[in-house]
């Protein structure tokens, strides 16, 4: 009952931020949960299975522009639903074509899928519609945007407790580990994987779905940048994408440290940005979750 | 038609000389370098410099360029790879983790280029002069970057097929476990590799900024093609790396004529997909 | 009931070489029969083919009167056929219960929660790991790494157990644990096919000898007339020779 309750404090508290804070606290705390959702979504599938994936902006981007070319069209809560559907056919094309096959396969299909989806949207855009770039008037301010990232942080979180209760999880992990034992006990690992693919792919696509009102103006350079990909990598790796915590925990300096280089030194910013995540890669194999329980068992071990 | 086939020749010959390189890396040094392309690209901006502020023509900056790949790839593999390799309880892990760290080290690439060059695309003219060659007109800088990629590709396969050290090369491709039994210094091997690689990605950006336009961010588009030219052919097949490039340089460049010039990456892809379909070892790889 | 097991003139080819040629045979409830041969006889392939590791090339694998051939190893293992490996797998990122957990909510029964786990502790208890199921599998020794193996296969209540090489490896002491640990499976019902090279484990272990040589099946009787077959005789000899 305790961890419930402060759960809900926090949450509660979470929501009522944006009433206190300005709009830059308010957008600065945007920004921060739509990377640890897409951070914790990346890690729910890519953590147990060590199948890398270098997607996440296919996705994610694909659920901004659908917002942008259905906000007229639709009303917004469909529009969700069908970005949604998108990213879920998407992933699972995706998915039965590369994960049947070994790893790194599947790394360098999804390391190439943004840059596809990019220039077959433009493609698109260009000789089928006429047009580049679009405009999104949704009567969505800064706070709602929040809100709805918040529930999606959350739904997540609950998606990843409830998996680490159930018995897919021990199939994941195992699959990570020697597919060939999983599928001797039983797995059916090319469909758990399929799975867990197909619904972290699909809460990526709405994190983007729901972000993209933000920009006033999309077109595909900028909702397809690689750096959503990359960033949201690294903050899963340097918290631990293993733990269910991990990604939030490696969220959140980060993060910070990449909203405050990006104003300091926009010019070098992609080279310090390179040059931390070799180091991450370093030092922290497993992630800091993982470093500090070794640590903490270490000390136990000292005090006995 | 028949110029047609000629600049998919020229761009698959240029295709299967960088995706030799990279070939090398993945197959014998076991790296998956993901800023390979980066590599080509920052040759490629070398080249330009080198042709527009000195006068130097691509043909002679090879020579300051490639031993610079040469050199820059040395010291990456010294500096990042190594550390890697020696952890790595398995291929997998070494997998994985280079992944990673190439990752990482695509932003910096990317970013020292942005700095310098902007985010423009770059192109410079040499040898624009139309050449005819049996009623089919093609630019002669397109016909020279075909040469050089047949004598370069030809020299490695010759070196690496005939010498003695292409010999040791080859056993670290097939068994990096048990070339040490035979006396072969597996680290040594792979850093050679993995420089020579380097160096190949070098020669390959020269060669593009003969005819093709590019930009910083054009090194994914490259890395990717270069990985999809690797595993049709075969991670380590050097001809089947020749094979699978000159097959998608046809592709695209028939795909560009005929169809749209917007769809070759996508086009690029379904070949990609068709092939991990019906032959996931590659065209010329063993069945495992 | 017939046989648990019946192998139809199974085939199988790697590019040129036929590892596995026209080979038949059916094997009995409650019986443990031993698959013998020398190296590259195609033991571990018939293995790997029954338990749907490997696709047949031709012929026809029923197991409890319904075909399987051409199912994925997941599906055959979750109709009660189950194997150890000639080198141990294990999962490394899970304990010792986690290890066995994952058969028993996948396999035949697909259990979860407490009695999942109680299957569990019962079967890691059978093969001598009582109470030790929140070690990690990375800190056991070999013998321990084959028992987990053995518990593993076991939580799931298979029909068939196949074993390839499960007794490898071990010490004089050991061997005597693990035949009689195999003894106590078939005391519990279970038809067992073992790969072995250990003849003396199985003298002790199996009733009926299966021999096969360069793939095909060239013996297959009582144990001790299999084993003084001419046949059987030359293609050990002869391997020894080479």
């Amino acid at each position: 009952m305790k961890p419930f309750l402060f759960g809900l404090l926090v949450i509660g508290l979470l929501a009522w931020a944006p009433l206190v804070l300005n709009d830059y606290g308010t957008g600065l705390l945007l920004g921060l949960t739509g990377y640890a959702t897409l951070a914790t979504a990346w890690a729910m599938f890519s953590g147990p299975t060590r199948y890398v994936s270098l997607a996440t902006v296919a996705f994610f981007g694909i659920g901004a522009y659908t917002v942008a070319v259905l906000s007229e069209t639709l009303p917004y809560p469909l529009v969700l639903v069908v970005a949604a559907l998108i990213g879920l056919s998407v992933s699972l094309v995706v998915g039965l074509a590369t994960l049947r096959l070994a790893g790194v396969y599947f790394v360098i299909f999804s390391f190439g899928l943004a840059e596809l989806v990019r220039q077959t949207v433009t493609w698109y855009e260009v000789n089928v519609t006429g047009t580049l770039g679009r405009y999104i008037f949704l009567p969505l301010e800064a706070r709602h945007i929040y809100w709805q990232l918040l529930a999606l942080l959350v739904l997540t979180l609950l998606i990843g407790i409830y998996m680490r209760k159930s018995r897919i999880w021990l199939a994941l992990v195992a699959v990570g580990d020697d597919e060939v034992a999983a599928r001797h006990a039983g797995v059916d690992v090319t469909r758990t994987k399929l799975a867990l693919f197909a619904l972290s792919a699909t809460i990526i696509t709405l994190v983007g779905a729901i972000q993209a009102p933000r920009w006033t103006y999309v077109e595909p350079t900028i909702v397809f940048n690689p750096t959503i990909s990359f960033l949201t990598l690294v903050m899963a790796l340097l918290g631990g994408a293993g733990k269910l915590w991990g990604p939030i925990v490696g969220a959140i300096p980060l993060f910070l440290l990449f909203e405050w280089l990006s104003a300091n030194f926009p010019n070098h910013y992609s080279i310090i940005l390179g040059g931390i995540f070799i180091l991450i890669v370093f030092a922290v194999p497993n992630g800091i979750l993982a470093r500090l329980e070794t640590l903490g068992q270490r000390r136990k071990g000292e005090a006995q | 038609m028949f110029e047609h086939l000629i600049n998919g020749l020229v761009l698959g010959g240029t295709y299967a000389l960088v995706a030799m390189g990279l070939t090398l890396q993945y197959g014998i040094a076991r790296i998956m370098n993901l800023s390979f392309g980066d590599t080509v690209i920052a040759a490629a901006f070398a080249a330009y410099v080198l042709f527009t502020a000195l006068g130097l023509s691509p043909l002679l900056s090879l020579l300051i360029v490639v031993p610079a790949g040469f050199a820059f790839s040395y010291g990456i593999f010294s500096l990042i790879m190594r550390p890697l390799v020696r952890r790595s309880a398995n291929s997998e892990a070494l997998e994985v983790d280079s992944i990673l760290a190439t990752f990482g080290l695509l932003f910096v690439i990317q970013g020292v280029l942005l700095v310098l060059f902007g985010g423009n695309f770059t192109s410079y003219s040499y040898l624009n002069v139309p050449v005819d060659i049996l009623g089919a007109v093609v630019a002669l800088n397109r016909l020279s970057a075909l040469i050089l990629a047949a004598v370069l590709g030809g020299a490695l396969v010759l070196l690496l097929m005939r010498t003695r050290w292409g010999l040791r090369m080859r056993a670290v491709a097939i068994s990096a476990s048990s070339a040490p039994l035979v006396g072969i210094n597996v680290i040594q091997t792979s850093r050679m590799a993995f420089a020579i690689g380097g160096a190949l990605a070098a020669s390959g950006g020269v060669v593009i900024s003969m005819y093709q336009t590019f930009t910083v961010t054009s090194g994914v588009v490259f890395t990717m093609k270069a990985l999809i030219v690797v595993i049709m052919g075969g991670k380590g097949s050097l001809p089947g790396a020749l094979a699978a490039g000159l097959i998608l340089g046809l592709v695209e460049t028939f795909v560009a004529a005929y169809i749209d010039p917007g769809l070759t990456l996508a086009s690029t892809y379904l070949i990609f997909l068709a092939l991990l379909l019906l032959r996931p070892s590659g065209l010329f790889g063993k069945a495992s | 009931m017939s046989e648990v097991l019946k192998v139809d003139g199974v085939s199988r080819r790697f590019g040129g070489l036929l590892a596995v040629n026209n080979v038949s045979f059916a094997i009995e409830p409650g019986q443990i029969v031993g698959l013998l041969g020398p190296n590259g006889s195609g033991k571990t392939t018939m293995l790997n083919m029954i338990s749907g590791a490997l696709k047949v090339s031709g012929g026809q694998i029923a197991f409890q009167d319904q075909l399987v051939t051409g199912l994925p190893a997941h599906k055959i293992a979750k109709r009660g056929v189950a194997r150890t490996f000639q080198l141990v797998r294990s999962l490394p990122s899970l304990t010792l219960t986690e290890n066995v957990l994952i058969s028993a909510a996948y396999g035949r029964e697909r259990l979860w929660g407490a009695a999942a786990l109680d299957k569990v502790a019962e079967n890691l208890a059978l093969v001598g790991l009582e109470g030790r199921g929140d070690e990690p599998v990375a800190d056991l020794t070999y013998i321990d790494l084959k028992r987990m193996e053995l518990a593993r296969a076991m939580v799931a209540d298979p029909k068939l157990l196949l074993l390839d090489e499960w007794l490898a490896g071990l010490n004089p002491a050991e061997l005597q644990i693990g035949v009689d640990l195999i003894r106590r499976l078939q005391q519990r019902g279970i038809t067992i096919l073992l790969v072995e090279h250990i003849m003396d484990a199985v003298r002790a272990t199996c009733a009926r000898c299966i021999v096969m040589s360069a793939g095909a099946v060239i013996a297959d009787g009582p144990t001790d007339q299999a084993l003084a077959d001419p046949e059987v005789i030359r293609a050990y000899l002869g391997d020894d020779d080479a």
